[in-house]
């Protein structure tokens, strides 16, 4: 077993540039998601990982071997590594038993020990009543799992996951997102995982790899990357956060809309502008003016839904900057009037992007 | 849980050097023939470049006429095709008359029939002196009384073409009607439009592109058919181009006039394949997005049994009376008299397969020609529509392209084609059955590589990719994944070739010796020698075999119900 790094990598496509200088450790046994809206170059990067693509540029190394360089690269097959396809991909003419075995028979393992780690295997993915069934036969679920343990029994060095929930309907992904990271805790793979669910991120991974435009935005751990967003585009990606353009008075404090906010984040130039990122239910919202608290500002109510769990309202400051608030059921108030805003000084996170 | 892996060392990749192989077979097969053809065109019997072959056939009346006459068939033969197709593929698709299957079943039938066998059944029925038709008509109008019909004639071979090209209107007009979602019509009722108002300003519009595709194609297969017009014309003592290109090879040999009368063939096809790719392909037609119900049918009420009448009648013509002829035919002491269960004799069949010697030879040539471009082409075509669909190599583009040219190319353009490249030192092919099978698979190649294709598209690529990163090498995933998943659509394509190169007449008239003559000469040598009773034997022979390979195919699933479709008329 090994750690998988991607030095420099780029791939190109005519002129499209898909990866762009992705570098990336990723220690044994660790799960790293690759996180990011479609079209963000995480597949890409995950297929040039298994081989299915060569690069245009830099490098990728499985422990200190060279598998995919400028000049050479390893065939897919010749990687020991295991993927699990957005479409599942188990093959029609085959039944359960016959997919998950597959690989091993590709191994020219014998027959007694293929049993053993068919019946290990069935059984941690409950599957033992299905193993005769043809995949047509199955339902989502069951083919995820069918597809989980094809990949599973042949115990890779490197497991890479395509996007493998977004076929299931929501309850099964939730739940499928705890068995992969249980199935991981078992066996220790050096995991890549792609998403675009930031959700499905945060349950399953130990490193979060942000991916905008073909290059890794922010990496950080699934924490790091939710409570301290670096970039304007982390910060709307996870967890739609607002975000605010003002301009830096210094190293701490940003001007916006008329106000001066304590802010904390990146350190900031005065008289450049500043982006700060504050989620929709951090800021308080209250009917008059709160007593001594600072970073507060005056705006009116544009928009109001009642969602049960909370209210959801849309405010307009005095500069038209449209903010997003999510406050208790109870804070009930008419669009077109005034409120008070409070964004605690520890919440309002300086962008350096 | 840790097993080593599989393959320890790199080993040589074969795979790109096998396709670029296939790719240069494909250029040697369709860019040699129309190369020399295109020589031969533009110059004089000394390879000097000139214009004078296209001089002399744009001004000569011994070109000219045959050209008139192939422009006015093949209007005349599209336009028929039209109006008789459009009503019946409404019927059938977007009514409730009874039967529906069966004419659909029936149109097919039309469909696989070799237009040259339609065209000899009909000799036996209209003949001016002793066809069946005209014989029952002097019952009644007196011995001495005209023939009623004169299948030797303009008005003939249009009829005859027309029997053998209206399925081709038919398959596009009902399955674009097929296709249509009755949404689009529902949408237009609640709108407020009554059932007339919607047929003439949704559905309509909706099916003309493919009515008008198909007007295009029926108008390349009347252009381009040889079989029909050589044994109606001929006798009739005029020309087409197809049969004037034919007797261009005949003692003597003027094979830089036929090359150049090739020309004008090749060219218009090529036009008209474009102008009804274009039809098809325009976005605004073609029906877009959601998910669609299953379409409602108009209900006929009272004039649902009339409408059925009116298909039957249709298909009197194409199928039951030349069926009716040949059998009786093939059962008759003499091919015109209608056969009684006294007269009734096994005479035919038997002289057919034990004593005419000719039958055995036609066989053989057949069956091995059959076999051989069935399996080469559908290796060809599995190779190709593999790279192409996996864009396995630079310049895959490329060889679907050179896959889907042949389209283009007439029968008769490529067998002059292929005539004047390997008559010649290196490839002296001439005479053998090599140069036959190079015409049969080019023929039959973009239909064999579309149909892959199409097969191809249904297998998602993960499910090879996940055999490669379990181990397995691109040979073995292809042998272990796609082949088996892929087999339906394998043996059909293998059939559909074997039936295609049993039917095709129009390549393998300039290109056949004594000893390469195939099942398709023979039959029209034999209508030559005027023996038609043996014609009908072999022909019925033919269609039972046809028919078998089609029922067949039409019960593996995967590949659907008009498979007539993918057939090219020879």
């Amino acid at each position: 077993m090994a750690s998988v790094e991607l030095h420099s990598l780029v791939k190109r496509f005519g002129s499209f540039v898909a990866v762009d200088d992705v570098s990336l450790k990723i220690d044994h046994g660790q799960l790293v998601c690759l996180l990011g809206p479609s079209g963000c170059g995480k597949t890409t990067t995950l297929r040039l990982i298994a081989g299915f693509l060569e690069p245009s540029d830099g490098e990728i190394r499985v422990g200190d071997r060279v598998v995919s360089s400028k000049s050479r690269t390893l065939p897919p097959e010749q990687r020991n590594m295991s993927m699990i396809f957005q479409s599942y991909a188990l093959w029609p003419h085959m039944t359960v038993a016959e997919n998950i075995v597959y690989g091993l028979r590709l191994r020219k393992m014998d027959r007694d020990s293929i049993a053993k780690k068919l019946a290990a295997i069935l059984a941690t993915t409950k599957l033992e009543p299905l193993a005769q069934r043809y995949p047509g036969e199955l339902s989502g679920g069951q083919q995820q799992r069918v597809a989980l343990a094809r990949a599973l029994i042949v115990g890779p060095e490197t497991l890479l996951l395509d996007e493998p929930l977004s076929n299931l309907d929501a309850n099964l992904r939730e739940e499928m997102r705890f068995e992969i990271r249980r199935l991981h805790d078992e066996y220790r793979y050096t995991t890549v995982y792609v998403t675009h669910d930031q959700s499905e991120a945060m349950t399953t991974a130990d490193l979060i790899a942000v991916m905008n435009a073909g290059k890794i935005d922010q990496l950080g751990a699934p924490e790091d990357i939710y409570a301290r967003p670096e970039s304007e585009f982390v910060a709307r990606f996870i967890g739609a956060a607002n975000v605010i353009k003002g301009t830096a008075r210094d190293a701490t404090h940003v001007e916006f809309a008329g106000t001066t906010l304590e802010v904390v984040g990146a350190r900031l130039t005065a008289g450049q502008s500043a982006p700060v990122a504050i989620r929709q239910h951090e800021i308080q919202l209250s009917t008059h003016v709160p007593t001594a608290a600072p970073n507060t500002l005056k705006a009116v109510v544009t928009r109001q839904v009642y969602l049960g769990m909370n209210r959801d309202y849309m405010v307009e400051t005095s500069d038209g900057t449209s903010l997003r608030v999510t406050t208790p059921t109870e804070t009930a108030v008419e669009k077109g009037s005034e409120v008070w805003l409070t964004l605690p000084p520890e919440r309002c996170r300086a962008l350096s992007r | 849980m840790t097993t080593s892996s599989p393959a320890a060392r790199p080993r040589i990749d074969w795979t790109r050097p096998v396709l670029w192989l296939f790719a240069a077979v494909l250029v040697l097969l369709i860019l040699l023939p129309l190369s020399w053809l295109a020589v031969y065109a533009f110059t004089d019997k000394n390879r000097h470049p000139t214009l004078a072959n296209f001089v002399t056939l744009f001004s000569n009346p011994d070109f000219l006429d045959p050209l008139l006459t192939t422009a006015i068939i093949a209007t005349t033969s599209a336009l028929i095709c039209c109006i008789v197709a459009a009503p019946i593929s409404w019927l059938v698709s977007r009514t409730d008359m009874p039967g529906r299957q069966t004419i659909r079943a029936l149109v097919t039938a039309s469909f696989v029939t070799p237009p040259f066998l339609g065209a000899v059944a009909w000799e036996l029925l209209a003949a001016p002196n002793s066809g069946l038709l005209n014989q029952l008509y002097r019952l009644f109008a007196g011995e001495d009384a005209d023939a009623l019909f004169n299948i030797y004639s303009m008005t003939g071979i249009i009829f005859v073409i027309s029997c053998y090209t209206f399925p081709f209107v038919f398959v596009l007009v009902a399955n674009a009607l097929d296709t249509m979602p009755g949404e689009l019509e529902d949408a237009s009722a609640i709108l407020g439009g009554n059932a007339w108002t919607t047929a003439r300003r949704v559905t309509i519009p909706l099916a003309l592109p493919a009515l008008v595709a198909g007007a295009l194609i029926a108008f390349l297969q009347a252009m381009t058919l040889f079989g029909s017009p050589a044994i109606l014309a001929l006798p009739a003592g005029f020309h087409t181009m197809t049969t004037k290109i034919w007797s261009l090879f005949q003692y003597p040999p003027k094979l830089e006039l036929a090359a150049a009368a090739a020309v004008p063939l090749l060219v218009l096809t090529i036009l008209l394949l474009q102008g009804q790719k274009a039809l098809l392909g325009r976005r605004g037609y073609s029906v877009i997005g959601g998910k669609y119900g299953a379409p409602r049918r108009v209900e006929l009420r009272g004039w649902r049994w009339a409408a059925l009448g009116f298909c039957l009648l249709v298909l009197l013509n194409p199928v039951f009376l030349p069926y009716l002829a040949l059998l009786n035919a093939a059962f008759s002491p003499n091919a015109t008299t209608l056969v009684t269960p006294s007269t009734a004799t096994l005479h035919n069949i038997v002289f057919v397969f034990t004593e005419l010697s000719s039958t055995q030879l036609a066989l053989k040539n057949t069956v091995i020609l059959g076999t051989a471009t069935a399996t080469i082409g559908t290796i060809l075509a599995l190779v190709i529509a593999y790279v192409t669909t996996r864009k396995v190599i630079a310049g895959h583009r490329v060889l679907g392209f050179l896959a889907t040219a042949p389209v283009a190319v007439p029968g008769i353009v490529l067998g002059v084609g292929l005539f004047l490249s390997y008559t010649r030192p290196p490839f002296v092919l001439y005479g053998t059955l090599w140069i036959l099978l190079l015409a049969f698979l080019t023929i039959n190649l973009p239909s064999a590589y579309q149909q892959l294709q199409a097969a191809f598209t249904t297998i998602h690529p993960e499910l090879e990719e996940a055999s490669r990163i379990l181990g397995a090498t691109r040979l073995q995933a292809l042998r272990q994944i796609t082949a088996p998943l892929l087999r339906t659509g394998l043996i059909a394509t293998w059939c559909f070739i074997f039936i295609g190169v049993m039917r095709e007449l129009s390549a393998a008239i300039v290109l056949f010796t004594s000893q390469t003559k195939v099942l398709s000469v023979l039959i029209y040598d034999l209508n030559e020698g005027g023996d038609l009773a043996a014609i009908a034997v072999l022909g019925i022979a033919m269609l039972v075999i046809t028919f078998a390979v089609v029922l067949a195919v039409n019960q593996i699933p995967m590949s659907g119900g008009n498979a007539g479709a993918r057939l090219r008329n020879g």
